[in-house]
């Protein structure tokens, strides 16, 4: 397991090297200045203060010599600083990233405490009205794009009925533990964020609860006389499970990139809302921060995946 | 100083204020509640679309930051809210006949939040760091007064066009070493303490006010408000000063909270989630059936237009001034006014916006009133007549195409862009829309990128009517030169930039008001008459708020000047 965890952190080099790169040479070779951008339009703005702010910002070198310059500090975890903001991007992003793994982990939850009872119950009521109707469920919750979901849940819960927030993570001047205000805040982009995976979740375990529910030790555990729930929930679902539990490391990387357009349509400060912000202003280093952070969290969560995978299943060797 | 007000600004501003200041479900108007006793505590909250970067006032180049530097600073003076003339806040001021000294007299009450005294020292000490900082984009509002370029470039260590009085503190002079007259507006300036920043700009100091902590904390203030907490991405929470210098506010708090976008600000006015706000005039008739919210309206100090590129090597007839006119005569700008904002914008047909006083009210200009004949005719005598096709052709054969470009996600210009064309396409034109990333989009249009025809974009004005940067020909940029400029239209006119010259820096050295005027009437007349632009139309601001807001009374030239008096109705 060392070995395999020592080759695996190996791998995630060159692939976080090749998404510097490639993040860079996107970022500085689409069309744009960011400089002219962000004074556009300013009073007694003149070439001279242009060329400054060029030179003050590492702009004016040859792009070759901008990423070595920003590979050798990003190395040191200092992404450069903020064109708009003057502050350092890797510290701008870290701060705003509990938010969103706070979303993303929440929505892991509601897919699970879904997703799982509602496949097995399909899968237990095979044939029923209740199975037609999970099923529905799962094709409309991949389907319905997650933006105008979430823009009719806040007409609805917010603005008809004033039950829950229509943004943000806290009511302005709450305290900031109030467990009820973040619960009722988080709900909504929560939910939304998880459809897709529950449904995911449901015709998984639908079909892998049919599939054990065939197999010879069912029978036999039928046979000894055992009560249909514990058959059901100690050995058919204890085996269903398995498929599930290998895609939770990937799932979390999944919602994080999910959490872009969720968190532009709740107003929650999270990484993707800043910096698809970011990416806007061509604030270089916010985005080149955003997108390597991002990138390290999705090689360390396919990484878990993997780990897990090998110890659910030990037949799954790391070639 | 500026007495004059431009008659025609002032009477519209009052036509669509009175016309507007609707409370639709029967809330307390502002006029009604204005005579009750203001009640103590409560919070506003504000919502923008973009974190604040800043509250460094010397540092501030996004309207987040701006709006929070103003309420920890008050500045030396203040524009008047609905007609931008300059008014004293901090400092009463005085300019000397020959316009090149400004005096400034701080009031005594003028206290620090520390309860120290604020005073001219604070003045320069904001002065000095704006020529220390690297990173500012305003040292060039500062270059004409005295000594200042030499102690930006670090060859003094003092300025000399300012001395402050011996014998009191408060009162101070700026010497300008030619004659400004945008000065009485740049040179409001920063006031920072010195008891905090005056480590930064040192004989010694370098660039360290640009990383200096206090920027992102700062710890003595001027303003109505100070610092509570910043939480970075999701708000901006002040607390009352209660040691104001103009009396301690009514509210307890102000918070400045950031949203996704429009929309978001819309459901938080409707939910009550938020105080005030602006919508887009597209969510007008939507707000207005929310009971619990009044709207003012007040026209936008800036105004968007269709930008001609009178040098396009393709659309060559956009040279030919008759051409121009044609295509001012041939688009119905009020319809296009109705269907792409609803009808809230008036139409533009200069380059200053009724609100501003250097709007030449006292000229005609040509409307511009559609006229579809008349723009056939024009065209016609330009040599452009219709081909087998029905296309405007010249005499060579060369088609009349027109790409108007503009940029992407802003569905009003894109829906602008569209309704242009499918009105210049009635005129024979083989006009198409056709909208591109913003970013890009700046940088074609700074660098004078030939292949962009027609770009509709916009101008956010100001306090100071000056149109150098914009209309004088020194702007147009040059891609051989690398020199770039806004002047993306390649127009120039000898009589137009020395119009925009002697208003800027008069020979005869007369700053007021109605010689500037006068010289912005020739200015706007040559805009107007070659039309370079199309003008389109000054939108309206519409501004939201809860019913229980009182005391709230936006203009154009401002929103929080007076929020020290704003309460909330409980």
């Amino acid at each position: 397991m060392r070995n395999f965890l020592i080759r695996r952190a190996l791998y995630a080099i060159p692939t976080l090297l090749g998404i510097s790169i490639i993040t860079f040479a996107i970022a500085r070779l689409s069309p744009g200045d960011p400089i002219r951008l962000f004074t556009f339009g300013i009073k007694d703005f003149t070439q001279e203060d242009y060329l400054r702010l060029l030179h003050v910002y590492g702009l004016d070198k040859p792009i070759p010599l901008q990423y070595v310059d920003w590979i050798s500090n990003a190395v040191r975890l200092n992404f450069g600083e903020s064109l708009i903001y003057h502050r350092e991007a890797g510290a701008m992003i870290l701060e705003r990233l509990p938010n969103t793994l706070q979303l993303a982990i929440t929505a892991l939850i509601l897919q699970l405490a879904i997703g799982v009872p509602l496949g097995v119950i399909a899968a237990l009521k095979r044939g029923s009205w209740a199975d037609g109707a999970i099923r529905v469920f799962g094709v409309a919750g991949h389907a319905v794009p997650a933006f105008w979901l979430g823009q009719m849940l806040i007409i609805l819960f917010a603005i008809s009925l004033r039950w829950l927030p229509s943004q943000g993570m806290l009511t302005v001047g709450k305290d900031q533990m109030d467990l009820l205000d973040r619960l009722k805040h988080i709900l909504l982009p929560a939910f939304v964020l998880a459809l897709v995976g529950i449904a995911n979740y449901s015709r998984i375990l639908r079909t892998e609860t049919l599939d054990v529910l065939g197999q010879d030790f069912i029978r036999t555990a039928h046979a000894k006389g055992l009560r249909e729930r514990v058959v059901v929930y100690v050995h058919a679902l204890r085996n269903s499970l398995i498929p599930v539990v290998t895609a939770l490391g990937g799932i979390l990387a999944t919602l994080v990139g999910g959490a872009l357009v969720i968190e532009q349509v709740f107003s929650w400060p999270g990484i993707g809302q800043f910096t698809f912000q970011a990416a806007i202003a061509k604030d270089y280093p916010i985005v080149q921060a955003g997108v390597m952070i991002a990138s390290t969290l999705l090689v360390i969560s396919y990484l878990l995946r993997d780990i897990t995978y090998a110890i659910v299943d030990p037949r799954i060797k790391v070639s | 100083m500026r007495r004059l007000v431009a008659v025609l600004g002032a009477a519209m501003l009052v036509a669509v204020s009175c016309s507007s200041s609707a409370t639709p479900g029967g809330g307390a108007s502002p006029s009604a509640a204005s005579t009750e006793t203001p009640q103590q505590g409560g919070r506003v909250i504000e919502a923008t679309i973009s974190d604040i970067a800043t509250m460094q006032p010397v540092l501030v180049n996004d309207t987040a930051s701006g709006r929070i530097t103003a309420l920890l600073y008050d500045n030396l003076i203040q524009v008047d809210y609905k007609t931008g003339e300059p008014q004293p806040r901090l400092a009463t001021f005085s300019v000397s006949s020959d316009s090149l000294k400004y005096t400034y007299t701080i009031d005594p009450k003028a206290v620090w939040s520390d309860g120290k005294p604020i005073i001219a020292d604070d003045w320069l000490t904001g002065l000095k760091a704006v020529g220390k900082s690297k990173k500012t984009v305003r040292k060039s509002s500062f270059t004409n007064i005295q000594g200042f370029q030499e102690y930006s470039d670090g060859k003094a260590t003092t300025i000399p066009g300012v001395s402050i009085d011996p014998s009191n503190p408060k009162k101070f002079t700026v010497t300008m070493a030619k004659v400004t007259c945008s000065a009485i507006i740049d040179n409001i300036g920063y006031v920072l303490p010195t008891q905090v920043f005056g480590k930064y700009v040192t004989d010694a100091s370098k660039d360290e006010i640009d990383s200096a902590p206090e920027n992102t904390a700062p710890t003595v203030v001027s303003g109505p408000f100070k610092l509570n907490e910043w939480r970075k991405g999701d708000q901006v929470i002040l607390d009352k000063n209660p040691t104001y210098w103009q009396g301690a506010a009514n509210l307890d708090q102000y918070v400045y909270k950031v949203v996704a976008n429009q929309t978001a600000i819309t459901n938080g006015l409707k939910t009550g989630e938020i105080t005030f706000g602006t919508i887009q005039a597209k969510d007008l008739a939507d707000v207005q059936t929310v009971s619990t919210v009044k709207i003012d309206k007040y026209q936008n100090l800036g105004y968007t237009f269709i930008g001609w590129n009178t040098a396009s090597p393709t659309a060559i007839g956009l040279a030919d001034k008759r051409v121009r006119q044609a295509l001012a005569y041939g688009i119905d700008m009020d319809q296009v006014i109705k269907a792409v904002v609803f009808g809230e914008a008036t139409k533009q047909v200069a380059h200053h916006v009724p609100v501003q006083w250097a709007y030449p009210s006292g000229i005609q200009l040509n409307q511009y009133t559609y006229d579809k004949a008349k723009a056939q005719s024009l065209l016609k005598d330009a040599g452009w007549t219709p081909g087998p096709d029905g296309i405007l052709q010249n005499k060579d054969g060369k088609k009349f195409n027109l790409t108007i470009s503009t940029n992407s996600g802003n569905t009003e210009r894109e829906t602008l862009a569209t309704v242009a064309a499918e009105q210049y396409k009635q005129l024979g034109i083989n006009a198409k829309a056709a909208p591109e990333a913003f970013q890009g989009l700046v940088t074609k249009l700074t660098t004078g990128d030939s292949t962009l025809e027609a770009t509709i974009i916009g101008w956010s004005l100001g306090a100071e009517p000056d149109p150098y940067q914009i209309w004088h020909s020194s702007q147009i940029p040059d891609a051989a030169k690398n020199v770039q400029g806004f002047g993306f239209t390649f127009f120039k006119d000898p009589a137009m930039d020395k119009a925009i010259e002697e208003a800027r820096n008069p020979s005869n050295g007369d700053c007021s008001i109605a010689a500037r005027k006068k010289q912005y009437e020739t200015f706007n007349q040559i805009l107007n008459e070659n039309q370079p632009y199309n003008f389109g139309y000054a939108n309206n601001v519409l501004a939201v708020s809860q019913n229980s807001l009182q005391n709230f009374k936006p203009g154009s030239f401002s929103t929080v000047y007076n929020v020290y008096q704003w309460w909330v109705k409980k």
